[in-house]
């Protein structure tokens, strides 16, 4: 069943430039209880995505799509509210810097408890039963001295230690889907392990669904089941992940795969790494049609006009000379 | 041959033309500047323009009305005091006493603070903070004190005040001045500068200075519009500029006696300095907006 | 924690003793004889002279002179009143709660008012709402007290008659000082008319507590508000409102107690300020408090009141900017990271 699933989601930013189309017409399917991982650089338009699906725009911000479901609900009928009241319950967040991410003056624990779900039974036993499932929750995130962590404040935590309470914190509502935008972030390779085995174990055993963004293909390629490929706030390619790294369909994941060292064949000595030619487009500086036109070693006459999003056995993708014979007739654009 | 822009290029304005452009934009702030313009003109200029000298009695028309009144004429635009003094005159030889003063007693101050502030901020250890914070004291103790304890000791008058409110707002240059270089010197790119074999003098002045300038300015805005109105608190004490002088806070002294009968003798020159100080506040707080975000 | 609370009570030693110090340097350079200047008592006869002499350790060389002088100040003596003959310290003492009360109800009517409309400012998207607010705080700051207490009283005071202009409280009631606070004397006075006189000694509060508390008013909110606008755009509260925390609890609970820190510190920066402009109101509504008692004593060439109310005043505001700075350090768990960096 379809946890999430959003059609053309065209987010325009107003800056003082004009109005720029930060994401455009980007699709995204999350299966219930999968590990989906959005990959793309910084500045792909990844975290505007994430905050677009969980209601937290910013001010200057347009979003129109033409669907964008949450477990049957319309998310876009709902008035703000609406949406505040299922931030929490059915969908969390956890943020890139998780220490910046708790309130510097006032302990974590009081923080965590907040973040409780309201207890039933006698009022002089809820604080009681709230305290205790903030501490049942930081022992399931790892954290085993508990009374140490809720007495500090989140400046005397390491990141790693603060990501884990974010994750208490967001996990404790049972929610069915949590964003994870680059949870590990900054963290070293021990702790980040950590947190993306904890991520798998809460999705495994409480059946969360994981919305995993990042932008490095190899570890998110690790922990999901399935992919997405954003690129200058388009979708490249999205499937299966094993399928779309054992054979990519577009020359953007193709180029992504180069780019992961690879260091079972022998490569010369001081080759060069396979990268694409020249960066990321600035916002106010999109070419027209595919975005990675300019970059892209595939790149014809045609690609000015962008190519449709094309649907074959369970893989997407949007390019005109795909690395396949299949030809494309679905299509979600007209 | 006109130039055609193929390109949509973004041009990058130098940090002071940037400045400009977010302080020219705030309309308030902008009006502020003419304001300040304009009695930067009149401090100068004021005397030679006024219709008449400050102390000229005019005894066919005491405690007249400003113009707009029904019963005030054209000659004396502002209406006249008690002893027939015209109130426009008198402004407008009152405006060097006030504002001039407060110029000059602010750059004296800032000239005086600048350099105490540097060097402690440059120094480590207890010389640092004998200059830093023995001047705290100073600081603490509130501008209409230290006037107090001057005229105390040199007697009332306008000069004296020059000392009493130099003497209050010092503390504060050193201060924020100190705080400023304290806290820039410990950035990244000074210690950058120190390893590329910079002297501690070329630090102070290429690599932390520019980084200050704008604490300055911001604080000497201030400076300015706490200086007017301490000359004129203290003008209307009688600790300062004395009975006929033009001052604008002695000249509201003087109108007290008719506040009721004449109430347009106080409230001319107060509406002046609030006038004053306001522009020069708008003029800093478009600064201070200018040079916030980086 | 110790090692702060004893560096911030060196520093309050060192300040005081350099205001002491400037203190006694002045005195030397009053236009009066040295005896009259320190000890106010004027002409003195010559038994008189010798004791001041040997109190003050006039013939003795100028460092002993000065400890002279602290001994003397710091075991309450402030010498007698050179105009009126009487102890000066009797005299602070009996004004001292009339300008503490004035100061307190001013300063709580810039907090109470300040801070929610300084919220209200930076969550505000109507323009023009924050254009006023701003101006209205631009206008506050810059207007002359002076002028202000002048144009209410003539406005309220005069021409509307609503509120008395002058004084603590109207002359006809006679109420026992116990406290010197006269709002807290007139409450627990046992006279038959203890509700009318506390109702005119609030009445007589009104105006130079509102003229008083501009100036913190304007402050407050300026700071209220860019703290503010500062806070909410941090990631915790976009991480609060991810969670599902309704605006007001956000608001209240994490972007508050974040933005009143700023607020507390720039209190005791506006401290100095705050008393010049304490004495200006004192002057103009007649409050009998230290500032007008200062200000009396400068008109007359009071020596003596003039050295000892600077020296109590001064001190007073040292201490409480230090407690201040210590309360905010206590209450604020970034500064004591900053205070771990800094050991």
């Amino acid at each position: 069943m379809q946890l999430l699933d959003i059609r053309n989601l065209t987010i325009e930013l107003d800056t003082p430039q004009g109005k720029v189309k930060a994401l455009d017409r980007v699709s995204l399917t999350i299966q219930d209880g999968e590990i989906h991982g959005l990959v793309g650089e910084s500045g792909s338009g990844r975290s505007l995505l994430a905050r677009a699906i969980l209601g937290i725009p910013g001010s200057n911000w347009t979003i129109k799509a033409d669907r964008m479901m949450l477990n049957g609900r319309n998310l876009l009928e709902m008035n703000s509210q609406e949406r505040r009241s299922i931030m929490g319950s059915e969908m969390a967040m956890i943020f890139q810097d998780p220490s910046s991410s708790l309130d510097p003056v006032i302990s974590v624990g009081s923080q965590l408890i907040e973040a409780m779900p309201a207890s039933t039974g006698f009022w002089w036993s809820r604080g009681k039963k709230r305290k205790r499932a903030a501490e049942k929750w930081l022992h399931k995130v790892g954290i085993k001295d508990h009374k140490k962590i809720m007495a500090s404040f989140p400046w005397e935590l390491s990141e790693g230690e603060c990501q884990k309470v974010m994750i208490a914190m967001a996990v404790a509502n049972s929610p069915k889907l949590l964003i994870a935008d680059e949870p590990t972030a900054s963290m070293e390779t021990s702790t980040q392990a950590q947190i993306f085995r904890l991520l798998s174990q809460l999705n495994q055993l409480h059946g969360v669904s994981i919305l995993l963004i990042s932008h490095e293909l190899e570890t998110v390629s690790q922990w999901c089941e399935r992919l997405t490929v954003l690129y200058a706030g388009q979708v490249m390619e999205a499937g299966p992940t094993q399928q779309l790294i054992a054979k990519p369909f577009h020359p953007y994941t193709k180029a992504l795969l180069g780019h992961i060292p690879d260091y079972t064949e022998t490569t010369q000595q001081k080759s060069i790494l396979p990268t694409l030619p020249g960066s990321a487009p600035a916002l106010q500086h999109l070419p027209i049609g595919c975005r990675l036109g300019p970059r892209c070693p595939e790149a014809k006459k045609t690609c000015v006009k962008q190519p449709i999003l094309c649907r074959k056995k369970g893989r997407h993708f949007a390019c005109h000379f795909p690395y396949t014979n299949e030809t494309c007739h679905d299509s979600t654009i007209a | 041959m006109p130039q055609i822009k193929i390109y949509q290029e973004d041009e990058i304005p130098s940090p002071s033309l940037r400045i400009w452009q977010v302080f020219s934009s705030n309309p308030f702030a902008v009006l502020g500047l003419w304001l300040v313009i304009c009695l930067l003109l009149l401090t100068v200029f004021g005397p030679l323009i006024a219709p008449y000298t400050a102390e000229q009695q005019d005894t066919q028309a005491l405690l007249l009305p400003p113009s707009w009144d029904p019963a005030g004429t054209v000659e004396h635009f502002l209406g006249t005091d008690d002893l027939g003094r015209d109130i426009f005159s008198r402004l407008l030889h009152g405006a060097h006493l006030t504002f001039g003063m407060a110029l000059w007693i602010v750059i004296s101050a800032l000239s005086v603070g600048l350099v105490i502030g540097s060097l402690s901020g440059m120094m480590k250890g207890i010389k640092s903070s004998i200059l830093g914070h023995l001047l705290d004291a100073l600081l603490s103790i509130p501008s209409m004190l230290l006037a107090i304890l001057v005229v105390a000791v040199m007697g009332p008058g306008l000069e004296n005040i020059f000392w009493a409110v130099g003497l209050a707002l010092t503390p504060q240059f050193v201060r924020s001045t100190h705080l400023a270089v304290r806290e820039e010197s410990q950035k990244e790119y000074v210690k950058a500068a120190i390893l590329d074999g910079a002297n501690p003098l070329q630090i102070f002045w290429f690599v932390i200075m520019p980084n200050v300038w704008e604490t300055i300015i911001v604080q000497t805005t201030l400076a300015i519009s706490v200086a007017i109105l301490d000359i004129a608190a203290l003008g209307f004490l009688g600790l300062g500029a004395q009975a006929p002088s033009p001052e604008w806070g002695a000249m509201i002294a003087q109108g007290l006696d008719n506040l009721l009968t004449a109430p347009w003798t106080v409230t001319i020159p107060g509406a002046t300095i609030l006038v004053s100080v306001l522009s020069i506040n708008l003029v800093g707080d478009g600064l201070r907006t200018a040079l916030a975000p980086r | 924690m110790g090692k702060y609370l004893l560096r911030r009570l060196n520093l309050f030693v060192a300040t005081s003793l350099v205001l002491a110090g400037v203190l006694f340097y002045t005195t030397g350079l009053f236009p009066v004889d040295r005896i009259t200047a320190l000890s106010g008592i004027v002409s003195p006869s010559p038994a008189q002279v010798e004791q001041v002499t040997e109190l003050y350790a006039l013939n003795k060389n100028t460092p002993l002179q000065f400890s002279a002088f602290l001994q003397q100040r710091l075991s309450g003596d402030l010498g007698i009143s050179i105009t009126s003959q009487q102890s000066v310290s009797q005299e602070l003492m009996a004004r001292l709660p009339a300008t503490l009360e004035l100061a307190n109800v001013a300063a709580l009517l810039a907090l109470v008012f300040g801070v929610p409309i300084g919220i209200l400012a930076s969550l505000t998207q109507h323009r023009l709402t924050q254009h006023a607010i701003m101006a209205m705080t631009l206008t506050g700051y810059s207007i002359p007290v002076f002028w202000l207490g002048l144009t209410l009283s003539l406005w309220f005071g005069v021409h509307l008659g609503w509120l008395p202009i002058s004084g603590q409280i109207n002359l006809l009631y006679e109420i026992e000082p116990v406290t010197g606070f006269i709002l807290f004397d007139t409450w627990v006075s046992d006279s038959e008319y203890r509700m009318a006189a506390f109702l005119d000694a609030l009445q007589h509060m009104i105006l130079p507590s509102i003229t008083l508390a501009v100036l913190p008013f304007t402050v407050v909110v300026r700071i209220t508000r860019s703290a503010m606008l500062n806070i909410m755009n941090q990631t915790f509260i976009r991480a609060a409102e991810a969670r599902g925390l309704s605006t007001a609890k956000i608001v209240l609970r994490h972007a508050l107690p974040n933005a009143l820190i700023p607020v507390l510190k720039h209190l005791g920066i506006m401290l100095g300020p705050f008393a010049s402009y304490s004495i200006i109101v004192e002057v103009i509504f007649s409050w009998p408090g230290v500032g007008s008692w200062l200000v009396s004593g400068i008109y007359q060439r009071d020596y003596t009141v003039i050295q000892g109310g600077i020296l109590v005043v001064a001190l007073l505001i040292m201490l409480s900017s230090i407690l201040i700075e210590i309360v905010h350090t206590a209450t604020n768990p970034i500064s004591r990271k900053e205070l771990y960096a800094s050991n």
